[in-house]
């Protein structure tokens, strides 16, 4: 490469996986919280189900 | 006769009922802000990777011609990552003034909604702010050549993290729901009082070496200027559809407490149920003994009148 191109581009490649690595870096945070927020939702989806059906056999059983 | 519902409680009733319909419409455009933020914070990388000229960083020894234009600087490639990094910050300083918000409402109302909304945006803001810092220290790294450096807008930064994660110990340090929410919406609000420092700290110090992006002549040219905006409507889009769902999520888990509450009700009334029926049964087989008893003795009586008349 003529040496004045390399020396435009010098602080391009070198700087390229830290560009990488901020925005995979801000994907993988949000992913994340995403993740524990969809794995929060699964669980407690369940917990209502559960509770829900042990309170109805509770009430009949009451009846 | 069904007593006639006040005018103050009738427009209560409306306004609850306004309420109820416009979180549902909410929670019903949780997924198409997912999407649009997300869309649009694509768009705004690809533009910034393709449409987005680089900056020019130190003077060249000579010009050079690349492709029809004379450059006479470095190109810079790590002020890329400018295109999130900046909307992310301000979506965790937005997030954390919700937050805020919610906890003044909190102490004004004493809501215990109020002090969830408030918990929610907190997490969004936390979550937001290691995003930032993650990108902003890997920035640091190359352009600086070190991990950290005790910059103005780089420790009040900090410190705002620090406080945020503190919010989350400090509640999680207290039983009492009533006293939890109540302190914690106090510590919100002093954490909150850190975001505008450490937005306005580029003003307010000068020599700091982070730019000040907001104000009227900011230079940014419209290819550059254009993908930021982008980056930063779908930051703030995905950010509030994530609370809102997170929020639908904590609202998930409270009907599961009330649940929880309600069944363990009912087994204190079924266990108290069982409890009066065996303490009835008991009664009874008292009752009986003492009724066989009464005539054991009685017989026994007769029993030793007559043994006496024999004997007389």
């Amino acid at each position: 490469m003529d040496a004045i191109l390399a020396e435009v581009y010098s602080t391009v490649l070198p700087a390229a996986p830290y560009v990488l690595a901020a925005y995979i870096g801000i994907l993988l945070v949000i992913a994340a919280f995403v993740a524990l927020l969809w794995r929060k939702s699964k669980r407690t989806e369940a917990d209502i189900d559960a509770l829900e059906r042990a309170l109805e056999s509770r009430e009949q059983q009451e009846e | 006769m069904a007593p006639v519902p006040s005018c103050l409680g009738q427009a209560s009733l409306w306004i609850e009922k306004g309420a109820r319909v416009r979180e549902k419409t909410a929670d019903r455009l949780v997924p198409i802000l997912l999407i649009l933020g997300a869309l649009l914070m694509a768009a705004d990388v690809v533009w910034a990777f393709t449409v987005a000229p680089l900056v020019k960083g130190a003077q060249l020894a000579e010009p050079v011609v690349i492709a029809g234009t004379v450059v006479s600087n470095k190109l810079l490639l790590t002020q890329k990552i400018f295109y999130l990094h900046v909307p992310v910050a301000i979506v965790s300083f937005a997030a954390m003034a919700l937050a805020a918000f919610h906890a003044v409402r909190f102490l004004m109302t004493k809501n215990s909604a109020c002090d969830t909304r408030s918990h929610v945006a907190m997490q969004v803001s936390l979550a937001f702010i290691v995003a930032t810092m993650i990108s902003g220290d890997v920035w640091t790294r190359f352009d600086w050549g070190v991990w950290w450096t005790w910059e103005p807008r780089l420790t009040t930064y900090f410190i705002l993290m620090l406080l945020a994660i503190g919010y989350f110990v400090l509640r999680n340090s207290f039983d009492d729901p009533e006293r939890r929410a109540r302190f914690a919406s106090v510590f919100c609000i002093i954490a909150f009082i850190d975001a505008p420092i450490s937005f306005m700290i580029t003003r307010l110090v000068p020599s700091s070496v982070h730019p000040v992006v907001f104000r009227t002549d900011s230079g940014l040219p419209p290819e550059m200027l254009i993908p930021f905006l982008l980056g930063l409507a779908g930051a703030l889009l995905f950010a509030f559809a994530l609370y809102r769902y997170a929020l639908r999520v904590y609202m998930q888990a409270e009907r599961v407490e009330a649940l929880k509450e309600r069944l363990e009700q009912l087994d204190t009334r079924k266990g108290r149920k069982a409890a009066d029926e065996a303490l009835e049964r008991l009664q009874r087989c008292g009752q009986q003994l003492a009724g066989g008893a009464d005539v054991l003795t009685a017989q026994g009586t007769d029993e030793s009148a007559s043994d006496s008349n024999e004997t007389v």
